[in-house]
């Protein structure tokens, strides 16, 4: 497989803080790569770095060879990075429906005068949106929820409606930003059902993830965060023995390895 | 409300406007009426570009500035290079257009209280430049604007020399009411098609709207220049409508009072500035009996209304409709 | 030019304080004070009242302007902003009801004061003169003063007991409240302490420029433009916001006074770049 961004060098300060240092590696297409660390490690601030929400003080990330560092974020959406957020950054006064259709943006091919004046691509457009935005919902198991208002869809679906805004925008790479937090063990199995099929639609998933268990179940492949400096990559088997890691969490907080 | 439905009520209200209240007026003979409708037609204008403003997510505390130089520019066009009147109107709107996009790009990346404070001050600059600047002829202002000329296209003529009408508050009201009409139907058009959708993205989460790809800046340029556009070619109505242009015709107040059309109105709705607009105007105006109390009575009424209904007049009827 | 510059200071003391009371109130509410430039213009008429009319002593008037104030200030925050910043649920609900109480106090002053400019005797007589600078001892005074108030204000906020509750609110009202800080109550001085201190360079301001009832606006947009400078919510923000608009506003009135007063706009449009470099202001913390 291709590599399809490459991340080399990169490099983050605030002030006299280093929150990513000299962080390189590379994501392949259409696998699933997890960056992993202890509270504090950096792991924001990377996924800020790679959708261009912030730019690097040093470093660069390219995307199938194109530097997409210090590009608006708008512009690195179009190329087909995208990210999702946490579960509250939503469009909460809108209908879940509604919340898929205006993520359909980046597909429009009629301009904005178009859609101010209803010429035929833009009704197109808006004909195409609707059929694959009902298509999403589905996929993603928000049939039943089409026209609730986004705010008071419970707990469990404000995730998937996350996924929903990023895939509808059509990526290449998926940026998922800690997709299990929060869930118990059931909406965990049945997250990881939805980031699989994610993948098999042919998008690359990049995550961001706390929950030990399920990165190494869905994980190809596992890159580890600490004090902002990369201290380990691989498959999740050579992360488990990775003594490296173990002592980095062990050393930061009691939490499970999921060993 | 079907399209059908929705096309048919507007056109009986337009007919309502142009052919009842008329009728109506010359009835009753209260003629002065035509002045209160006109500037309620016009002001609804200019408090709708406040209202797409708050439709981004930024309150806008400067639409006076923008009336006053849309104003200035087709009273300055008319009286001094002689200009028809119909060619500065739109000529006012594009250069408030684009002075906003001048000013909008640093400001606009400002929200909330920032904002409103960066436009508010911006409202008292436009009135203090317009004191200063030899062109608009300091605190004189501009007087005897003449009314607006004929149009004649081809040999047709499409407007009538308001000079020589019997009835030139009659000529105005339809204007007036007929920009109105367009104004709304624009904004209509734009807020209910995918630009609108747009604008409420930004308003709820512009992070969340440039990751699937709207370039936010643009779109707040956007929103910000249409605004001004509408309050520019609101400014310069009035201008032909009083015949005059001061520093004082539009401030600080009117800015905020353009706010509080909106607000009243309810923001959810595209003809909430035109209803808030209507009822603050005949509000104020039932109280200029009251003489030297109008401002006290005016003020505690709003202070009042916040207090008992904090999040608007129409969030009653929002909330209703939310749970149905 | 070394005019100009004891002009601006002298200017600036005044400002800082008049942005200072506005920053207060906005760091401790989030409100944006409308009101703040009527509140001066109501603290300029009780002054005038105890002092020029009912001749008693200036300083005394000046406590009364400030006492009055602080009242208004403690009312307005118990029985308007209080309740309707618990109920709202949009941030522009405080802005339109600070805007009406604007409105309101204006219509108030203009019915009991009226609309003549007024003035009152000279405190002190005379004008210092040396080789540099030309300046009236009243104005010194008031200077004076002024720079007085602004590093008691200063002191009190970073020693006193109150002063530390409202730093704390200020930083997180929340974590303030786990802390045991009393959140109505602290907001409620806070905000009469921010309009006492406008009370107060309205009626410091009386005796030298004199009060009417149309300046309350054009006061509140200086002291916006302060903060903006400064950055909102910080004292020291304030405080270098109030000097820098007192400073530009002495430099602007000598170089472009041939080109008309167009000082205001020249002040705007540098406000403009400069936020486009740094939105918070010059000390302002990130918000949005």
């Amino acid at each position: 497989m291709p590599d399809i961004l490459e991340i080399s060098g990169l490099t983050k300060r605030f002030g006299g803080l280093v929150a990513n240092n000299d962080i390189s590696f590379t994501v392949k297409e259409r696998e699933i790569l997890s960056v992993i660390g202890p509270n504090g490690a950096g792991k924001s601030t990377l996924f800020k770095l790679i959708a261009s929400f912030i730019s690097p003080t040093a470093g660069e990330v390219r995307f199938r060879g194109q530097r997409i560092s210090g590009l608006a974020p708008h512009k690195v959406a179009r190329m087909g990075v995208v990210r999702t957020f946490q579960e509250t950054t939503i469009f909460k006064t809108m209908t879940v429906r509604d919340n898929v259709i205006i993520a359909h943006h980046l597909r429009s091919r009629a301009n904005l005068a178009g859609f101010f004046f209803g010429t035929r691509a833009a009704q197109q457009d808006e004909a195409e949106f609707a059929r694959s935005t009902d298509e999403i919902i589905d996929f993603l198991g928000l049939g039943g929820y089409r026209h609730e208002l986004a705010s008071n869809l419970p707990h469990g679906h404000l995730r998937a409606l996350g996924i929903a805004i990023g895939l509808a925008t059509n990526p290449q790479v998926l940026l998922l930003d800690e997709p299990f937090a929060g869930m118990n063990h059931e909406e965990t199995r049945r997250a990881i059902e939805i980031v699989r099929g994610v993948r098999e639609r042919g998008v690359t998933v990049l995550l961001v993830e706390h929950d030990m268990p399920a990165v190494m179940n869905i994980s190809d492949r596992i890159v580890v965060l600490n004090f902002g400096q990369k201290i380990a990559e691989g498959t999740p088997q050579e992360i488990q023995e990775n003594p490296t890691v173990i002592e980095a969490y062990l050393g930061a907080e009691d939490e499970a390895l999921g060993i | 409300m079907t399209t059908q439905q929705k096309i048919a009520s507007a056109l009986a209200f337009l007919a309502v406007l142009l052919v009842g209240v008329p009728l109506l007026i010359s009835a009753t003979g209260r003629s002065d009426l035509y002045y209160t409708l006109t500037s309620v037609a016009l002001l609804s204008i200019i408090s709708a570009g406040v209202w797409l403003t708050f439709y981004i997510g930024r309150i806008n505390i400067g639409q006076g500035a923008f009336a006053l130089m849309g104003g200035y520019v087709s009273a300055i066009l008319v009286t001094q290079y002689g200009a028809s009147f119909w060619l500065t109107l739109p000529i006012a709107g594009l250069l408030c257009a684009a002075a906003s996009v001048l000013i909008g790009l640093p400001i606009l990346r400002l929200r909330g209280v920032y904002f409103a404070m960066v436009t508010l001050t911006l409202s008292e600059v436009a009135r203090l430049t317009a004191l200063a600047v030899p062109i608009t002829n300091g605190a004189k202002g501009i007087v005897n604007i003449p009314l607006p000329s004929g149009l004649t296209i081809f040999g047709i003529t499409l407007i009538p020399d308001f000079a020589t009408l019997a009835n030139p508050r009659l000529a105005f009201y339809v204007t007036s009411v007929l920009l109105m009409a367009l104004c709304y139907l624009a904004l209509y058009r734009l807020v209910n098609s995918r630009i609108g959708r747009i604008c409420q993205s930004l308003q709820q989460n512009e992070e969340l709207a440039s990751s699937i790809g709207v370039n936010i800046s643009y779109i707040r340029i956007l929103a910000f220049a249409i605004s001004s556009f509408l309050g520019g070619i609101g400014g310069a109505m009035f201008a032909a409508i009083t015949q005059s242009m001061y520093p004082s015709s539009f401030g600080v107040a009117d800015s905020i009072n353009f706010m509080l059309n909106c607000f009243l109105g309810g923001l959810g709705y595209v003809l909430g500035p035109m209803l808030g607009t209507f009822v603050l105007y005949f509000g104020w105006d039932l109280l200029f009996q009251t003489g030297v109390f109008q401002l006290l009575i005016y003020s505690s009424i709003l202070i009042i209304l916040m207090l008992v209904l904090p999040n608007g007049l129409l969030s009653i009827r929002l909330a209703r409709q939310k749970q149905s | 030019m070394e005019q100009v510059i004891a002009n601006g200071l002298y200017l600036g003391a005044q400002y800082a304080l008049i942005a200072l009371g506005l920053t207060l109130i906005f760091a401790l509410m989030n409100v944006l004070n409308f009101a703040h430039g009527q509140m001066y213009v109501l603290g300029g008429f009780v002054t005038y009242t105890v002092y020029g009319q009912l001749g008693l002593p200036f300083p005394v008037a000046v406590l009364c302007s400030g006492v009055t104030l602080a009242a208004v200030g403690a009312i307005i925050e118990k029985f308007l902003f209080g309740p309707v910043i618990k109920r709202s649920a949009r941030e522009e609900s405080t802005m339109l009801l600070a805007a009406a109480i604007a409105f309101f106090l204006d219509a108030i002053i203009l019915l009991l004061f009226g609309e003549k400019q007024r003035g009152v005797p000279k405190i002190i007589n005379g004008v210092f003169v040396s080789d540099i600078i030309i300046m009236p001892y009243d104005r010194i005074a008031v200077g004076v003063v002024a720079a007085a108030m602004i590093a008691a204000f200063v002191l009190y906020m970073q020693y006193s007991r109150p002063g530390r509750a409202m730093r704390a609110l200020a930083q997180d009202r929340v974590a303030a409240q786990l802390m045991g800080v009393n959140v109505d109550r602290y907001s409620m001085i806070g905000f009469a302490l921010g309009a006492m201190l406008a009370g107060l360079v309205g009626g410091l301001l009386v005796s030298i420029t004199g009060v009417n009832s149309g300046i309350g606006g054009p006061i509140s947009i200086k002291a916006f433009l302060m903060v903006m400078i400064g950055g909102a919510g910080v004292v020291g923000g304030a405080i270098a916001g109030g000097f820098i608009l007192g400073m530009m506003e002495s430099v602007g009135l000598t170089l472009l006074r041939n080109f008309g007063d167009v000082t205001y706009l020249v002040i705007f449009v540098l406000l403009m770049i400069f936020l486009s470099i740094r939105p918070n202001g010059l000390m302002g913390k990130p918000w949005g």
